[in-house]
């Protein structure tokens, strides 16, 4: 059917098909959502994805291990450096690589920078789909100084290529350490900031609280992960469940909701940017002195002939990496498993019987990141 | 009444979020005017990649060969080099880099075996079609070329005298064991 018809259904001649999308600025990108629609109640929503398809996945059947480097942030650029370190860790674990303890502890500081600085962009444009246009302007200017932290090491702003097999590219000084810590006392309070703004304003609760529920059954249906199962009420966080890196060392908590709804998303992804700056300011007073990069990395990155699975913590949720290797050079065939797919697949059992405005609120809300559904 | 106190409780949180905005009003602004204002990149900041200046040659010190090329997972470097006149060590003659493509990776950094590829700090290139962003990287550095390469035969001589002498060293040493 041309998208521009009007299918009608004989039942009920009033209903419509309206498409969101391919270029609405609350899809956050290009993808198209198709909603039936009875007056402004969604009877179903179908989402159409693929119009920011790469074949990343291919491509990695067609490059060497080291060549696929840059691709990860790419997969997403939000959390850009969490995506190149993940890839780094899967090759290594399937490679048994060591890393020195500080690359580790800088992986992990670099990890939580961006973990917040893609939550603030959440932030920012959630409540600007809400209609709020303030903290839009707020959150961008801390994503900035957090960016503006990240580049002086790693050269780059969102597609970092900042980790190596073995390691980091390069080293951090004291000026990093420095600017790291004052951040994080300067957030602290600035999240106060954010939550007197936000949380209690009557106009977010209105359009948050019991809007876009998940429903229970919903996380195993749809394989549910991060920040919007947290809100559902599950404790699981794959940094806490099955440590990667040094995840283990550091204490932090598991924020967690029960309703499921907008609102208790927001409320774990506010808590979850606190826990962050817990994990880094562990981090910063820990920070051995060594190398970053591995003395003895293979010259040929060649993991023995097997699978491998491995999975990190996103700001989205768990991103997964499977590797099938035939003991070449390249690999035979590299999976990623990226958290917005699945969060966008559940999307026509949430919207389903919503209003149109929460529909805008719910695709927000769960944080969706186009590139990373079509990888 | 529950509606009265709805209102009321509303109007209060707005007049929060409201204060909030207010004491970030009389802040300081937090843009940087840029094209008047300039902006400092960062050391490891990444642009272009270019041939770097090593200092006992006086010029780049590229060998032609040929990693980086094979490196580039967006192949977008393009080599070609010749072997001078009495020089042990080849010199690159073409080092054409399509930045169009470049995904500003490093890894061509990386595998350098002489380390004479850095980055370009300069941060606003633009251009009207993708040819624009064809750069030779060879192109600073053709007037020093002849120099270079004299520079280099001195070099390379020092080091084979260098390399004699320790050979030298050795087998006195091995004579002298086996006695
Ligand atoms: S930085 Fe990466 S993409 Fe750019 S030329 Fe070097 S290897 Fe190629
Ligand atoms: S790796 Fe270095 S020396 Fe080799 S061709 Fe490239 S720039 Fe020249």
């Amino acid at each position: 059917m041309n998208r521009f018809e009007v299918e009608q259904d004989p039942k009920s001649r009033d209903t419509y098909y309206l498409n969101m999308g391919p270029q609405h600025p609350s899809t956050h990108g290009v993808m198209r959502i198709k909603l039936h629609l009875d007056g402004e109640r969604i009877i179903s929503a179908e989402p159409i994805i693929g119009y920011g398809h790469r074949a990343h996945e291919k491509m990695a059947e067609n490059r060497d291990y080291i060549q696929f480097l840059p691709n990860p942030s790419r997969v997403d650029y939000l959390g850009g450096m969490i995506y190149n370190v993940g890839y780094c860790q899967a090759v290594e674990r399937a490679m048994d690589i060591e890393v020195p303890e500080r690359a580790e502890y800088i992986r992990i500081v670099c990890n939580e920078l961006n973990r917040i600085s893609s939550h603030l962009l959440w932030l920012g444009t959630f409540l600007m789909d809400l209609g709020a246009f303030t903290p839009f302007l707020y959150a961008f200017d801390d994503r900035e100084k957090i960016l503006d932290i990240l580049d002086r090491i790693t050269g780059s702003r969102l597609t970092y290529c900042y980790a190596r097999f073995g390691g980091v590219i390069l080293d951090i000084d004291d000026v990093f350490l420095d600017n790291v810590s004052n951040f994080c006392t300067y957030f602290v309070e600035r999240l106060k900031e954010y939550e007197k703004l936000v949380i209690g304003n009557v106009i977010f609760r209105e359009r948050t609280i019991g809007v876009g529920i998940f429903a229970p059954d919903l996380a195993q249906k749809y394989a549910i992960t991060g920040p919007c199962l947290r809100a559902m009420g599950h404790e699981n966080d794959v940094r806490k469940d099955e440590p990667y890196g040094i995840y283990d060392r550091f204490d932090f908590d598991v924020p967690t909701q029960t309703e499921g709804d907008c609102f208790a998303r927001t409320l774990v992804r506010m808590e979850e940017m606190r826990q962050s700056i817990r994990i880094i300011e562990q981090a910063v007073s820990d920070m051995p002195n060594g190398l970053f990069l591995a003395a003895r990395v293979p010259r040929r990155i060649r993991p023995p002939e097997g699978d491998y699975y491995f999975c990190v913590e996103s700001p989205r949720g768990s991103f997964g990496m499977y590797i099938a290797s035939d003991g070449s050079d390249i690999p035979f065939r590299l999976k990623l498993r990226t958290p917005s797919f699945s969060h966008i697949s559940a999307m026509p059992a949430v919207m389903a019987s919503t209003m149109l405005a929460d529909a805008v609120a719910i695709l927000g809300s769960i944080d969706i990141v186009v590139p990373e559904i079509d990888r | 009444m529950a509606l009265i106190k709805e209102i009321l409780d509303g109007t209060k949180t707005l007049l929060t979020g409201m204060k909030v905005t207010l004491d970030n009003f009389r802040k300081p602004p937090v843009t940087s005017q840029y094209p008047m204002e300039k902006i400092e990149m960062s050391e490891a900041f990444r642009n272009v990649i270019v041939l770097i200046e090593k200092e006992d040659i006086g010029s780049h010190d590229c060998i032609d060969c040929k990693l980086c090329e094979r490196v580039c997972p967006s192949f977008c470097i393009y080599l070609d080099g010749e072997r001078p006149e009495g020089l042990r060590r080849k010199r690159s003659t073409k080092f054409e880099v399509d930045f169009a493509l470049c995904s500003d990776c490093g890894l061509c950094l990386d595998v350098c075996p002489t380390d004479t590829l850095g980055y370009s700090k300069v941060h606003d290139e633009a251009g009207y079609n993708r040819s624009d962003f064809l750069y030779d990287l060879l192109e600073p550095w053709a007037d020093k070329e002849e120099a270079a390469r004299e520079r280099l035969k001195e070099i390379e001589a020092e080091q084979a005298a260098e390399r004699a002498r320790k050979a030298a060293a050795r087998k006195a040493k091995k004579v002298r064991r086996e006695k």
